[in-house]
């Protein structure tokens, strides 16, 4: 509702003459946006333009807007001059639908994918309530509280500028709330038939961590073995003590497996320092790297550091719209490196740390303040990491009880052990 | 030290701010003293040569802190002639424990990010240099050239700057403040095997007497738009260690018995 609302209000907008006080905020915005790039560009001359030139170019043109879409058109050609990715301006309407607050960290337990322009349930967390509720891998979020997500879905999938892992966050909000309390949500199930599910919200999956400034975030790290197979997942480069420790055990534990898999869908980054040191357990040259970051004033290699309990055999690395950040770093320099293969779907194509901010005209402004290339030569910001072997969740394969990007690289594993 | 924990403060980063110390050149044409007189001069002014090797070994405690992160933790560094040195930072409230050491012609680390490391080529040049326990006193066998590059303004004062040259590495370039002789600034390029190199500078202050010598004891560094502050609160010389004080760590050995 809110959003056909922001609709309807832009609409109007289009048409009417823009109040002074409007005026005034699109050219704050417009200032904003000017000066953020201004200062916080990698390059000094921003995209290789007289920056101070595009300011009075576009001064005029703001000054002269007689709507807001109007002066959000030309705030995106001012951007657009960049020709780079993660610089966007978004509607106040989708930046409220972005932005959507949930209230707490409370969670059912329910990790979902938009498939289909639907919100599929992708994992259910061990124990919790949605488990405990028998919520199951496959079913389709229709409503929570009474508030439908395909109206939300339809708004951010229609902007090109909103990326897959925003707008996959944008609606898993929407299923949080403050621990303790409870959410009523409709499903579709298995059959296609409406399931009306009162879920508990419990603290989030793992372990609280708590890194400077950064808010208090649950980290949990699995490792298994599948068949004579490593698995290992984890949801954020965060709780580095543990996480370095947990993962050096698992490559450890797995000394004479057939091969290892590294699950960072739906990993969105963290410490970029931690990829470094993991990568370090595949690679045996100190000569390596996995790409270089760009920032305005000094160039930073991410050089591998080869580790005791180096594991030799064949790496698959599984990432999807949601690995972001430090995840492709991992994943694209160990693909340049030629050191493993990489299944699923592309990544999240941000492995560089991005702000949205909201404009003091109510739009929202997302902007990155450093380049990142990839060993192989590419940016992976606004390209990601392509996938070796491209394979698609669906809901089919969810509901019968398979994960066919994992199936995928534990094929090719066991044909590498064949062919050895 | 600043270029050891530079390496944690760029490879810990999560998001970055740039920033720039600020420098005016003061463009004056005077004869300059060369760099040995100002070097030596500031040998004299925190406490003379005697001073410096009356000591034989040294425990320092401070602090370390990242402030854009939040990030605040413990220091300890023991130190010995002629470039033993063991470091352990304790960043309590992230449960992050870093320690390196140098001695022996080695250098080493263990970052939890990165995991253990024995260092080479330039960084491990640059830490034994830096490891030197009588740094000031002996820069003679340190650099291979200093010269004295001109006068900056610095914070409102007037400094020397002069250009130190090693053997393997890049020249770092120090500030002296004319009327004290005490050092303000260093602009260096730090060097690690997994990060590159990097610029640096960092701001010299609050000099306090320990045991004879003026020691700055505040160190504040800007790399790669991150800043770092060392604040050193004590200094106790000529103590009793452990003798296994400065021996590398069981991973650490293991990767030399590699080598």
């Amino acid at each position: 509702m809110r959003s056909l609302a922001g609709i309807f209000l832009a609409a109007v907008s289009a048409y009417a003459q823009l109040s002074a006080q409007q005026k005034q905020l699109n050219l704050e915005s417009f200032e904003k946006v000017w000066t953020t790039i201004r200062d916080k560009h990698w390059e000094k001359n921003p995209g290789g333009l007289d920056w101070n030139a595009i300011h009075r170019e576009f001064l005029p043109k703001i000054e002269q807007a007689n709507s807001t879409e109007q002066a959000r058109g030309l705030m995106r050609e001012m951007l657009g001059r960049l020709k780079e990715t993660h610089f966007a301006i978004f509607p106040a309407n989708v930046y409220e639908d972005v932005d959507a607050e949930s209230g707490g960290d409370g969670t059912p337990g329910i990790d979902l994918r938009i498939l289909g322009r639907q919100a599929v349930v992708t994992d259910i967390d061990p124990g919790s309530p949605a488990e405990k509720a028998g919520v199951k891998r496959g079913w389709v979020v229709e409503s929570v509280n009474g508030k439908a997500l395909a109206p939300a879905i339809e708004t951010l999938s229609a902007d090109p500028e909103i990326h897959e892992i925003t707008l996959e966050r944008a609606i898993a909000s929407r299923l949080t709330g403050p621990s303790g309390g409870t959410i009523h949500a409709v499903f579709l199930d298995g059959a296609d038939r409406e399931r009306a599910v009162d879920l508990a919200l419990g603290d989030p999956r793992g372990n609280p961590s708590k890194f400077g400034n950064l808010p208090t975030e649950y980290v949990w790290f699995e490792s298994k073995k599948i068949g004579n197979t490593g698995y290992i997942r984890f949801n954020l480069f965060l709780d580095l003590m543990r996480v370095m420790s947990e993962f050096s055990k698992a490559v450890e534990d797995c000394k004479n497996c057939d091969g290892i898999i590294i699950d960072l869908r739906g990993n969105p980054g963290g410490i970029a320092g931690m990829v470094m040191g993991m990568a370090g357990f595949f690679v045996d040259r100190a000569d390596e790297r996995l790409g270089t970051m760009y920032l305005r004033d000094a160039t930073i290699k991410f050089g591998i550091n080869p580790r005791m309990g180096l594991f030799k055999g064949p790496l698959a690395i599984v990432v999807d719209g949601s690995s972001a950040s430090s995840s492709e770093i991992l994943a694209g320099g160990l693909k340049d490196l030629g050191r493993a293969r990489i299944f699923g779907t592309r990544s999240a194509a941000a492995a560089l740390p991005s702000m949205i901010e909201k404009l003091p005209n109510g739009d929202g402004f997302q902007y990155a303040i450093a380049n990142y290339v990839s060993e192989g030569g590419k940016p992976l910001e606004g390209n990601g990491v392509i996938p070796d072997v491209e394979v698609k969740l669906t809901r089919q394969a969810l509901l019968a009880g398979h994960d066919p990007v994992v199936d995928a690289a534990l094929d090719w594993i066991e044909k590498q052990r064949v062919q050895k | 030290m600043i270029r050891k924990l530079a390496l944690f403060a760029i490879a810990g980063m999560t998001a970055f701010a740039a920033q720039q110390a600020e420098t005016a050149a003061a463009p004056k044409t005077e004869a300059l003293p060369k760099a040995e007189t100002i070097l030596d001069h500031y040998v004299e002014v925190t406490g003379g040569k005697a001073a410096y090797e009356g000591r034989k070994n040294e425990i320092a405690t401070g602090t370390f802190e990242l402030s854009a992160q939040g990030l605040k933790g413990s220091m300890t560094i023991y130190s010995a002639p002629p470039d033993k040195t063991y470091r352990v930072i304790n960043l309590e409230s992230a449960g992050i424990k870093i320690e390196s050491g140098t001695g022996n012609g080695i250098a080493w680390e263990t970052n939890p990010m990165l995991g253990p490391r024995v260092l080479e080529g330039v960084e491990k040049a640059q830490n034994l240099r830096e490891a030197s326990f009588n740094a000031p006193v002996d820069w003679r066998s340190l650099y291979t050239k200093a010269e004295t590059a001109g006068v900056e303004t610095i914070d409102g004062h007037e400094c020397y700057k002069v250009v130190l040259t090693p053997a393997e590495g890049k020249p770092s370039t120090k500030y002296y403040d004319k009327k004290t002789g005490l050092q303000v600034k260093e602009s260096m390029v730090t060097s690690s095997q997994q990060l590159g190199d990097v610029p640096a500078e960092a701001t010299v202050s609050d000099y306090k007497e320990f045991n004879g010598i003026l020691v700055p004891t505040k160190i504040v560094t800007s790399i790669a738009g991150q800043e770092f502050t060392i604040t050193t609160d004590s200094i106790k010389i000529n103590q009793d260690f452990p003798a296994d004080r400065f021996d590398p760590p069981a991973d650490i050995k293991a990767l030399l018995n590699k080598k």
